[in-house]
C-alpha cells in the first residue's frame, strides 16, 4: 500500500534526479509566499541562512502559537508542538543536553568499527546475490534501519511498519490528515511503551539514557519523551536512506560527469581511499537535496522580534524560510562551476542546519554514508545504473525524495 | 584558589554551529556573539565542571580548554 501511495509512476513526467533540481540562487533576502497563502521571508545567501537558524529571536515554538499564520497544508510529525524540534530556549536546550552526549563526534566515532561491520555484511549480500541487483532494499534501507535499531535496542522491529510509519510521518501529499494522524498515534503509542519498559528495565541503550537523564532533570514531559524517541527512529533512518540513495543516483549518474569516464573514476576513487569516501560524503551532503521541498522554500522559523538579517528587517511575527539548499551552492562561500567532489569544503554546508536544532544525528549520518559508499565502490569498483536516469521510480508525497528502487549491475 | 591552573578555551569558529549549549552550559567562560558563534568569555579561566561539560557536549567538537602554561588538552578529555 505505502508503495502505491508513494511511487511516482504516475507521473506524466518523469522526475529529475535530485542533483538536477534547479535551486534557488543565493541573493539578498526576499518576500514569497508559502502553499497556505502566508508571506514568508526567504533566505539564500550562506551567512543569512546560518544567523537566521542560530538567532534567538527566530524559533519554531512561535510557529506553533495560537496567532500563527498557517504554515502547512497537511501537518505531519514535525508540526508535533510537544516535538523537540518545536520547542525552543531554556526548555529546549534541557532536552538536547539530556541527549547530546550521545551524539558528539567523538561519542559516534566509537561505533565506527560496527557501522563498518554491518556495511560490509550487507554489501557481501549485494555482492553474492550477483548482477544486476536492487540496492534500496538490499542496502541503502537496511543500513540505517539496522544501525538505529541497535542504538536504541529494537531488536525484533517490525521493519515494514516502521516504513509504514515513517512514510506516514514525513508524508506531504502522500496519505490523508486522518491517516497520518492514526499512523503517528500508532507510532506514538508504540514509542510510548518503549519508553515505559525501559524505564522499568533500563539497558545501555539510548532510549534507557534518554529515559534516565529526563527523569533526572525533570524537565521534559512524557509526552517530549515519547515524541523525542520516535523522533529519533525516524530520523535515524529515513534521512539517511534518502541521502544514500540520492549519492548513488548522482555518483552513477553516467551523464553527471564533464568528460566520459570521469564517473566511474570518481567512483573507483571512493573505493580505494577512505579519505576520499569522506571528502565525497561532504560534497554530496552539500550538493544532493534531501527532497524536492515543495512545501516550504526552506527551514521555517517566526520571529518572536524585530530582526534584522542580510541588510532587511524582519518584523516580530514574520515567518521566514531558511534555504539551506541556495545557500549550500553560495558562490560567497563556495567556489561556482563544476563540482570537485574530493575538495575539501572549508566552511561546513548548512545541510544539518546550525543554531539550537542543529541535525543530533549528523555525525552518524555522516559515518553511514561514508562507510557505504566506500565499502561499496570498494566491493564493486565497476557499479552502474542498470535502469537509465530518467525511468527511477521515486518515493513521492514525501518531505524526502529517493529512489523507491535502484537497479544496478556490476 | 592561586593555585588552580589558569586554563584557556578556545572556540574554532569555522566548525561552531551556533547551538548556544555551550553558553547555556558555561555562561562564564563561553558566550553566543550576534553572528550565531560562540567566544570565550574571558582570557583566562579556572575551569570549572560547567566549562568541561560544555566542551565534552559541544556538537560539533569546536570547543578545547588547555592549560596556559603546557597547553595540554584538558577537555574534552574523553
Ligand atoms: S556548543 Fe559548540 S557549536 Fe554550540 S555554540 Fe558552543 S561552540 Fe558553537
Amino acid at each position: 500500500m505505502t508503495t502505491d501511495a508513494t511511487t511516482g509512476s504516475a507521473d506524466p513526467q518523469p522526475l529529475v534526479p535530485l542533483h538536477c533540481l534547479l535551486r534557488g540562487e543565493a541573493g539578498p533576502p526576499r518576500q514569497a509566499v508559502l502553499p497556505t497563502g502566508t508571506p514568508v521571508w526567504v533566505l539564500t545567501r550562506h551567512a543569512d541562512v546560518r544567523q537566521a537558524l542560530a538567532h534567538p529571536a527566530l524559533g519554531r515554538a512561535s510557529l506553533y502559537a495560537p496567532d500563527a499564520p498557517p504554515t502547512v497544508l497537511t501537518p505531519n510529525i514535525l508540526d508535533d508542538p510537544s516535538s523537540i524540534l518545536n520547542s525552543d530556549g531554556p526548555g529546549h536546550q534541557a532536552i538536547r543536553r539530556t541527549v547530546q552526549r550521545a551524539f558528539t563526534p567523538r561519542a559516534i566515532e566509537r561505533w565506527r568499527p560496527w557501522v563498518a561491520g554491518v556495511v560490509r555484511e550487507l554489501v557481501d549480500g549485494l555482492v553474492a546475490s550477483g548482477s544486476p541487483a536492487e540496492v534500496v532494499e538490499s542496502l541503502t534501507k537496511p543500513l540505517p534501519v539496522r544501525v538505529i535499531s541497535r542504538l536504541m535496542e529494537l531488536e525484533g522491529l517490525d521493519t515494514d511498519r516502521l516504513g509504514y510509519w515513517s512514510d506516514h510521518a514525513l508524508s506531504t501529499t502522500a496519505y490523508s490528515a486522518e491517516e497520518i494522524a492514526a499512523a503517528i498515534r500508532e507510532f506514538g503509542e508504540f514509542g510510548h511503551q518503549l519508553v515505559l519498559e525501559r524505564r522499568k528495565n533500563p539497558g545501555e541503550d539510548l532510549v534507557s539514557s534518554l529515559v534516565r537523564a529526563a527523569d533526572q532533570t525533570g524537565e521534559m514531559t512524557e509526552a517530549q519523551i515519547t515524541s523525542l524517541t520516535i523522533g529519533l527512529v525516524i530520523a535515524g533512518h529515513e534521512t539517511t536512506m534518502t541521502s544514500f540513495g540520492n549519492a548513488l543516483v548522482y555518483l552513477l549518474d553516467p551523464r553527471r560527469a564533464e568528460h566520459p569516464g570521469a564517473a566511474a573514476g570518481a567512483w573507483r576513487r571512493i573505493g580505494e581511499d577512505p579519505a576520499a569516501a569522506v571528502a565525497a560524503t561532504e560534497q554530496i551532503l552539500r550538493t544532493v537535496p534531501l527532497g524536492d521541498r515543495t512545501n516550504a522554500p526552506g527551514q521555517l522559523r517566526r520571529a518572536t522580534a524585530d530582526v534584522e538579517i542580510g541588510g532587511v528587517v524582519i518584523p516580530a511575527g514574520a515567518v521566514v524560510a531558511a534555504d539551506t539548499t541556495a545557500a549550500n551552492a553560495d558562490p560567497e562561500v563556495y567556489p561556482p562551476g563544476p563540482l570537485d567532489l574530493f575538495a575539501p569544503l572549508g566552511t561546513p554546508s548548512l545541510t544539518f542546519g546550525a543554531g539550537p536544532h542543529h541535525c543530533l544525528g549528523a555525525w552518524l549520518a555522516r559515518m553511514e554514508l561514508e562507510l557505504g559508499l566506500h565499502h561499496l565502490a570498494r566491493a564493486l569498483p565497476g557499479l552502474r545504473l542498470a535502469t537509465p536516469v530518467d525511468r527511477i521510480e521515486w518515493r513521492t508525497g514525501l518531505l524526502t525524495r529517493s529512489p523507491l528502487r535502484l537497479e544496478v549491475a556490476w | 584558589m592561586s593555585d588552580a591552573p589558569q586554563l584557556v578555551v578556545a572556540v574554532d569558529r569555522v566548525r561552531c554551529i551556533g547551538s548556544g549549549l555551550c553558553a547555556r552550559t558555561a555562561p562564564a567562560d563561553l558566550v553566543l556573539s550576534p553572528d550565531g558563534r560562540a567566544a570565550p568569555a574571558r582570557p583566562a579561566t579556572e575551569g570549572s565542571a560547567e566549562l568541561t561539560e560544555a566542551a565534552e557536549m559541544c556538537p560539533v567538537e569546536a570547543i578545547t580548554v588547555r592549560d596556559a602554561a603546557t597547553g595540554e588538552l584538558i577537555a574534552p578529555a574523553w
